[in-house]
């Protein structure tokens, strides 16, 4: 076992944060409005199997561990990750440090799908919110890509100035609906548009980490394309990257998380577009290491922000999506600060 | 590292519950919902309420779960309820599934906005909270109330306003709690033709011609107060406008169907009344 | 190795590069020249497969451009461009390094990198990052990153430039130039480089391809290419030739008026 000062700096970031994430995902599992005691946590698993009857949680408590708090701590591991591994692709598919995934108007087709449930969808409304707004990304995202090809080809330029006006688009089709919703529906769409993770489910935690797991999968193996396609996309083609194809993969993939996200959890912003730069002053530009570290970061990050929003007003909570920018921002400003000058 | 194992086995050894039928622990969630279980006596066993329930006084003591339709289960289920009252704008759907898996009966009310979903709402409460004689003579109250308002000489036009962010103002058309409100009273809603609110514009304004505004208190506040609503173009238009004929009620009063919705039929009529004889 | 044909690309009925054949043997250094706009840098892009032709073939290698894999064309034609903006937070061996990337991963994969660095003299760049590096720098970067994309290919290799020498100093400028020269003499590498100054073409390069309004104007050997008629034709300006004491080959300078700032008014036209 190598010693930990044997392992280079961006390798012992990557550890530390690895380790980081399962103290706070611990954390998150221990605390909350419902008080379980660590004994009781310790002996969770064996009582649940029937193991043992010390500590036995009463029903409300088995519910909130098993049913609330697991899936919804596993729910914030698993959009945060998404949101900060769409954000470094984002970022290297556009070449542009501080790029959002937002960008290719994914998120505002995500929001127009989520205002139409709410707005005209009546009954459904509330169980179609999240279907509408994984459709309403990918639509935008399919539109954006054929707008932008021009004989095979969609130049990254090209596809984020067909992001820029599709987004446009999209949102003054959100203000349309915003304007004819009644003040219930306009309370509901705020809310969700601040983002929150109260609706979390093991099924959409599994979702979305079966999403996270396979995009990591994906994007390892395509590792070295994607360093370099940071040279440039002609560069990248000159060195046998097959860069559309790649572009094409890439940019689903980040329709995908990103509208899994805002699906389930509406808009939580910040991650996608601070996280990688945070990972990167840690693990330098190699995308290899910049993927699985903005994973875990943004993970870590939103994993504390909602242990924070649902504990520190309880028994009620507030949005995610300020308290995402409240931790992140001033923890990456002093990173930056203490850091070299590029980012 | 001794103490620490000590302490968490002293924590594993913990009593299970003795089982005993506990009293009701109540949270309701909607502010008709909360009032509706003030009315029939059970006020005592409420042990939260959402942020819409502002009435009556006691309550606002009461600790707050945040709006309805964005609940933590976790949250809810942290004050041990054993009965969550609510209507179906609970939400979201996968909190009240959570409150149910933690073997908490939800019970979700009516929630139409006329004085038959008034009715239905005290019965099925007073069913769950086991009042059913409570509920029964508040559905007489209300009827009788109701009988008893004294009918207006000339069904005036009513134009509900409401201020959307203290920017726009909108009105409301049919199918809305307001519209329901001014036609039990015997008025006549200004707005006719559409369903729902619509943004206020001078020609929609004079084509309505409404004798009388009718606003809610927060509603007014967020507009910035009677002078700015005198100031709107579209509103001074009016024959309401003319005589600053404003009519101002409190949000949950009259827009509740709660139980006090013969109070609040009550309250219109005889302002509405008042702004008639008044030149 | 490289054998283009009445190479031609027009773009909304402008053609930037009309007519162009030429050949590039194994070891050879030719040099690419003519004013701006020429179509020197399209002509490089054609060659390189980034732009498409509307005329003419490419053929590498003897196999037809078009019927290259990217991935196995990497493997032996590395492009050096003019300028790569790049803010990520590499390390210049990284960069080098990913000139590796049409090739099978090894663990050898970063010592060729710093094999590479060294050969350009920049070794000691190694470890820093390419945004803070200067133009120059980032030029020989550029370079040893071509040079780690060639090696290990069986054969020679084709290397293609966009003025490399742009933004180096003098004695790099040099340095750049007989490394390429000798990647010709010792490897057999075929190298085409566009260059602004022409006597930096005369003295490294065996031919000299000059271009003006996308067409060429001459293809030979420096001395017979750049003619005091042609540069006129090409660039306006009347030169005149020099011979260089050491080496003894052309050296071209403008025509002058005495005083410092005037030259010589062009000839009438014969």
């Amino acid at each position: 076992m190598t010693s930990l000062t044997a392992l280079s700096p961006p390798d012992r970031a990557q550890l530390f944060g690895l380790v980081a994430l399962c103290v706070v995902l611990t954390l998150a599992v221990s605390l909350g409005a419902v008080s379980i005691s660590p004994g009781q946590l310790l002996f969770a698993p064996l009582s649940r199997l029937g193991l043992t009857e010390l500590s036995a949680l009463t029903p409300a408590q088995e519910a909130v561990l098993w049913a609330i708090r697991l899936p919804r701590a596993l729910l914030a591991v698993g959009v945060g990750g998404a949101l900060g591994l769409a954000g470094a692709l984002m970022q290297g598919l556009t070449r542009n440090p501080l790029a959002d995934p937002g960008l290719l108007g994914v998120s505002s087709g995500a929001a127009l799908g989520g205002a139409a449930a709410t707005v005209l969808g009546g009954a459904w409304s509330q169980i179609g919110l999240p279907v509408a707004a994984i459709f309403g990304g990918l639509l935008v995202w399919a539109v954006v890509m054929a707008a932008a090809r021009r004989d095979g080809a969609a130049p990254i330029s090209t596809l984020l100035l067909c992001g820029v006006a599709v987004s446009a688009l999209a949102s003054s089709g959100t203000g349309l609906l915003l304007f004819i919703a009644s003040d219930e529906q306009l309370r509901s769409l705020t809310f969700w548009t601040l983002g929150s993770l109260s609706g979390a489910s093991w099924s959409r935690a599994c979702l979305v980490l079966g999403a996270l797991a396979v995009g990591l999968g994906l994007t390892a193996r395509a590792a070295r394309s994607l360093n370099a396609l940071l040279l440039g996309e002609a560069e990248a083609a000159q060195l046998g990257v097959p860069v559309e194809a790649l572009k094409l993969g890439l940019t689903v993939l980040v329709a995908v998380l990103v509208g899994l996200s805002v699906a389930f959890s509406g808009f939580i912003g910040f991650i996608g577009l601070v996280v990688p730069p945070l990972a990167r002053l840690f693990v330098g530009a190699d995308q290899r290491r910049v993927l699985p570290m903005s994973v875990v970061l943004g993970a870590g990050l939103l994993t504390v922000a909602d242990l924070v929003a649902r504990t520190c007003v309880a028994p009620a909570e507030l949005p995610v999506g300020v308290l995402t920018a409240l931790l992140g921002g001033p923890f990456f400003l002093y990173r930056l600060r203490a850091a070299s000058p590029e980012v | 590292m001794m103490v620490t194992v000590l302490w968490l086995s002293l924590g594993c050894v913990q009593q299970p519950e003795a089982d005993v039928t506990p009293s009701p622990r109540i949270v309701s969630l909607g502010g008709p919902v909360t009032e509706l279980v003030y009315a029939l006596g059970r006020g005592d066993t409420l042990v939260g309420r959402d942020t819409s329930s502002m009435f009556p006084e006691e309550a606002l003591r009461l600790p707050d779960v945040g709006y309805h339709r964005q609940l933590s289960a976790e949250g809810v289920l942290s004050l041990a309820p054993t009965l969550v009252l609510a209507t179906a704008h609970a939400g979201p759907p996968e909190a009240v599934d959570q409150l149910r898996a933690a073997g908490v009966t939800v019970l979700l009310l009516p929630e139409d906005a006329t004085a038959e979903g008034s009715r239905a709402r005290t019965i099925a409460a007073g069913e769950a909270l086991d009042r059913k004689q409570a509920a029964q003579a508040l559905v007489e109250q209300l009827d009788a109330g109701l009988l008893g308002l004294s009918p207006l000489t000339k069904a005036p036009k009513v134009m509900f306003v409401y201020a959307r962010g203290g920017v726009a103002l909108e009105v409301a058309g049919q199918e809305t709690a307001a519209d329901e409100m001014i036609r039990l009273v015997g008025a006549q809603n200004a707005i006719s033709g559409y369903t729902g609110y619509k943004p206020l514009t001078p020609e929609a304004a004079i084509a309505a011609a409404p004798d009388v505004l009718l606003m809610t208190a927060r509603g007014l506040e967020s507009a910035g107060g009677e002078a700015t609503i005198w100031e709107n173009p579209a509103l001074m238009a009016t024959p309401a406008g003319h005589s600053r004929r404003l009519i101002v009620m409190d949000d949950l009063l009259l827009l509740g169907f709660g139980p006090r919705l013969p109070e609040a039929a009550r309250q219109l009529t005889s302002a509405l009344a008042e702004t008639q004889t008044s030149p | 190795m490289l054998t283009v044909s009445n190479l031609g690309v027009s773009v909304r009925g402008r053609a930037l590069v009309r007519g162009v054949s030429f050949g590039l043997a194994p070891g050879e250094l030719l040099a690419v020249c003519g004013p701006n706009g020429a179509g020197k840098s399209t002509l490089l892009k054609l060659i390189s497969g980034e732009r498409r032709p509307t005329t003419g073939e490419i053929v590498l290698f003897d196999r037809a451009l078009t019927a290259w894999r990217p991935r196995e064309l990497a493997q032996r034609r590395a492009v050096v461009p003019q300028t790569s903006p790049c803010d990520f937070p590499f390390c210049a061996w990284e960069v080098v390094m990913l000139g590796r990337t049409p090739h099978p991963s090894s663990a050898r994969d970063r010592d060729i990198a710093l094999d590479a660095l060294d050969a350009v003299g920049a070794s000691h760049l190694a470890e820093r990052l390419l945004p803070q590096l200067s133009g120059g720098e980032r030029q020989r970067v550029a370079l040893a990153r071509a040079f780690a994309q060639l090696h290990g290919v069986q054969g020679p290799g084709l290397l293609l430039l966009d003025e490399p020498t742009a933004a180096l100093d003098l004695q790099h400028q040099e340095s750049v130039l007989s490394l390429l020269r000798r990647r010709c003499d010792e490897r057999g590498d075929a190298v085409l480089i566009i260059l602004h100054d022409l006597n930096l073409a005369g003295a490294w390069a065996d031919r000299a391809l000059l271009m003006m309004e996308g067409q060429t104007l001459a293809d030979a050997p420096p001395e017979e290419a750049f003619t005091p008629t042609l540069i006129h034709r090409a660039y306006g300006v009347t030169v005149r030739t020099l011979r260089h004491p050491d080496t003894g080959r052309a050296l071209l300078v403008p025509a002058r008026a005495d005083t410092r700032t005037q030259t010589l008014t062009p000839p009438p036209k014969p």
